[in-house]
């Protein structure tokens, strides 16, 4: 059923009043109602289009399309942009920090996730970054994390809600993380 | 007949014939030429892991020795496909380990591979020699150690942007000692400790190894060691981080770089040590491929590095070259085919660094055989992407992203439709092209009409009614893949092309207006394409019929519908119902 065009291009109007030979889906013109007038879609609201349809980029998902492990690498970049002092001979390390040597992977099950994740908790020194970087790495958006809890799993085994004591103490007991829902 | 071709010299003259597209001509020939051409096919591609089904495809090739699937569709990528949306190897290898037990080589993009499926590679295929995982996810360090410990004849291992289940670095030290045939070896996105002493001695009794990429685990002390095992390597993937800066380990790694007399592509450098560069200097005139990408260096080092690099034909680098560095680049890199810039800060705020349209015109003006363009910027002009166009009429990938969206002519504040029609009109073969910017539906005109050897189209917040999508399916003749994210683009222009589509590989919309009623119709009246509709908000039946769908993935296949869909995909088939509104 390929359609036959020939080389006599049909205007576009056209193409739409009549339905070619092999095209048979052009339903709308059994419901000569159905014209260009999409009013009663104007109401529907479709996710990221309409809503974010503004100024501020970061909230979505996907865009700039950056592949994720780039991500991961950038926000860590923009952490240590303070810190990034070379001196000749200085014990410091590289733009990035030089933390590789003590990276610190745990697992990261988001509910509802079915496969875990596992993220580099040395490339983050405080909450908003990690809680940045794990959004994203699931795929939500920023405004949506406010419906997200992170919870984390520490030496002893107990589950504790981050945020509660100080980042250093935070990294030195972290063994896993969870994201929940709020109010389930 | 008399003067029927011999079989044998038929066989003897297709071995030369390695180009898919020209064998699937030969094999239209005739019913014979079909048939000898099947049986003495070695290499297949599959473009589209559900356009086929394993049965069909081992049916009609019944001597494969290399094939190559690719799962998710691209906008994988960027999050936007959900993650247990499909595109399982296992069904393949399955398959193939009863039907070619001598399958040699496996290379697998945007696919799920369970430890089971490796587990199966290792066992079943007894002369298995390469192995390619891009950006895959779903196996674990126990797979490739099965892996390791089994495939006598691995030449290559690659597992490229993969997401591994990393438990232990043990599993490098599986390779047997008697294992020598290793050619290639990227394990770039492990992050684990893995074993040093496995690995320097895994790389000094392999002397065929040409490509070495190492996850960014490995410190550079190791560095100097390993070069001296591999003075015959071809391509190096390393972090080049240490902790501290020795004199001694500076010069260690400066005469093991200079002792890699062949080395001609270098990636990773990943937390480098800026004052560690210059032991790259030796080579840098040797190199044809450089990725930086991951290197956060700053503009004078990367200028100092660059300039050196004449034979350069591939960069890809973060956009902390900036402008200046990208016109050093022009001067010095003469000979350079390829050019990625990446955004450092994509979601900073303000521009961190001096990177803009100039950089790329600069590049277009002197450098004549760049062909392949991948540019993060904050902004753009018409009148520098038509001095692009018209500099490089040669260009066949162009993808630009202007990292805020809508945003217009920096100078005119006019849409961006003159600018990209300059660059379809005047590059002729343009096979890839992606947009970004300010875009109203004249640019899809364009395209439309100058974009006849466009493959692959990439839209993102772009376009202002159905005509545009119209325009991009009706005009672009060779169109293979589109993929279109929040555009107004709806019903009308998608069912009067609905023929084009099963001339295509696919077609991905999401957050577009694409309704539930259109979805269904299509997929009840084109058997040969799968629509899958994607609703993680719940089924859309629970929903208008007028109600846009959330994401939509449209495929030509032989297969009809897949069987493994998860909760939140539906395929439109000839049952849908359509409800009256």
């Amino acid at each position: 059923m390929i359609s036959g065009r020939s080389n006599k291009k049909r205007g576009f109007i056209e193409a739409f009043e009549l339905p070619p030979q092999t095209l048979p889906l052009l339903l709308w013109n059994d419901h000569p109602n159905d014209d260009d007038d999409d009013d009663d879609r104007k109401g529907v609201e479709n996710s990221s289009f309409i809503a974010k349809k503004n100024d501020d980029g970061y909230c979505i998902v996907g865009w700039p399309p950056i592949k994720f492990r780039r991500k991961k690498i950038c926000s860590h970049n923009r952490d240590d942009n303070d810190r990034t002092v070379l001196h000749n001979g200085s014990a410091r390390a590289g733009v990035g920090g030089g933390v590789n040597p003590n990276s610190k992977y745990v697992k990261v099950k988001m509910v509802g996730v079915g496969i875990a994740r596992k993220i580099d908790l040395s490339r983050h020194h405080s909450y908003q970054t990690l809680t940045n970087t794990l959004i994203n790495m699931f795929g939500k958006c920023q405004q949506d994390a406010q419906s997200f809890k992170l919870a984390y799993q520490d030496r002893e085994g107990d589950w504790l809600l981050a945020g509660d004591v100080p980042w250093r103490t935070f990294i030195q007991s972290v063994e896993r993380l969870k994201i929940l829902r709020i109010g389930g | 007949m008399g003067y029927s071709f011999p079989e044998e010299v038929l066989e003897h003259v297709l071995s030369f014939i390695d180009s898919d597209s020209d064998r699937n001509s030969v094999s239209l020939v005739c019913k014979s030429w079909h048939d000898i051409e099947r049986w003495c096919r070695r290499r297949l591609f599959v473009g589209n892991c559900y356009a086929v089904s394993p049965a069909i495809a081992i049916r009609r090739f019944p001597e494969l020795r290399s094939v190559s699937l690719k799962g998710k569709p691209h906008f994988a990528d960027f999050n936007l496909v959900p993650h247990e949306w499909g595109g399982y190897a296992y069904p393949w290898i399955a398959a193939f380990a009863k039907a070619y037990p001598w399958l040699e080589e496996l290379r697998l993009k945007r696919m799920v591979v369970s430890d089971e499926a490796l587990e199966l590679i290792a066992k079943k295929f007894k002369n298995f020699r390469v192995l390619v995982m891009y950006s895959c996810e779903g196996f674990s360090t126990d797979g490739l150690a099965t892996i390791a410990a089994n495939c006598r004849n691995l030449k290559e291992l690659d597992l490229s942007e993969s997401e591994v289940d990393d438990v232990s670095g043990n599993w490098l030290s599986q390779f047997p000692d008697s294992y020598t045939s290793l050619e290639s070896l990227n394990i770039t996105s492990l992050s684990s400790e893995i074993r040093f002493t496995a690995l320097e001695r895994l790389v000094g009794r392999c002397p065929n190894l040409k490509t070495l990429k190492l996850s960014h685990s490995v410190p550079l002390d190791l560095l100097p060691n390993l070069l001296q095992k591999a003075p015959q390597l071809v391509e190096l993937g390393s972090g080049l981080h240490t902790k501290e800066v020795h004199p001694d380990l500076y010069s260690k790694l400066a005469g093991a770089f200079s002792g890699c007399k062949g080395l001609k592509r270098l990636c990773g450098l990943r937390d480098v040590v800026p004052s560690y560069l210059p032991t790259l200097y030796p080579i840098c005139f040797g190199l044809t491929s450089l990725n930086l990408s991951d290197a956060p260096i700053q503009c004078p080092e990367l200028i100092k590095l660059v300039s050196q690099c004449q034979n350069l034909q591939r960069l890809w680098v973060l956009d902390y070259i900036e402008d200046t560095g990208l016109i050093a680049l022009a001067e010095s890199c003469k000979d350079l085919r390829e050019l990625r810039v990446f955004p450092s800060d994509p979601f900073g705020q303000e521009p961190n660094v001096s990177l803009t349209e100039q950089g790329l015109v600069s590049v277009s003006a002197g450098c004549p055989k760049l062909h392949s363009v991948l540019y993060f910027c904050r902004r753009m002009s018409n009148v520098a992407l038509s001095t692009i166009a018209r500099n490089r009429p040669n260009l066949t990938r162009f993808r630009l992203c202007i990292i805020e969206r809508f945003r217009p002519d920096y100078i005119t504040q006019e849409p961006l439709d003159v600018g990209f029609g300059a660059i379809v009109e005047h590059c002729k073969d343009l096979k890839r092209l992606s947009l970004s910017g300010l875009l109203t539906d004249r640019v899809f005109e364009y395209i439309g009409s100058h974009g006849k050897k466009l493959e692959m189209l990439s839209l993102a917040f772009a376009g202002d009614s159905d005509l545009g999508l119209h325009h991009v399916l009706s005009g672009c003749k060779s169109l293979r893949k589109l993929e279109i994210r929040d555009c107004p683009f709806g019903d009308k222009a998608l069912l009067a092309n609905a023929a084009k589509l099963e001339t295509m590989r696919s077609l991905w919309m999401s957050a577009c207006q694409v309704s539930y009623r259109a979805c269904k119709l299509l997929g009840q009246k084109m058997p040969r394409l799968n629509v899958e509709v994607i609703a993680e908000q719940g089924h859309p039946d629970s929903s208008p019929d007028e109600y846009p769908v959330e994401k939509l993935y449209i495929y030509r296949t032989v297969s009809g519908p897949r069987s493994d869909m998860p909760s939140f995909v539906w395929t439109m088939d000839k049952n849908s119902a359509l409800r009256s509104s």
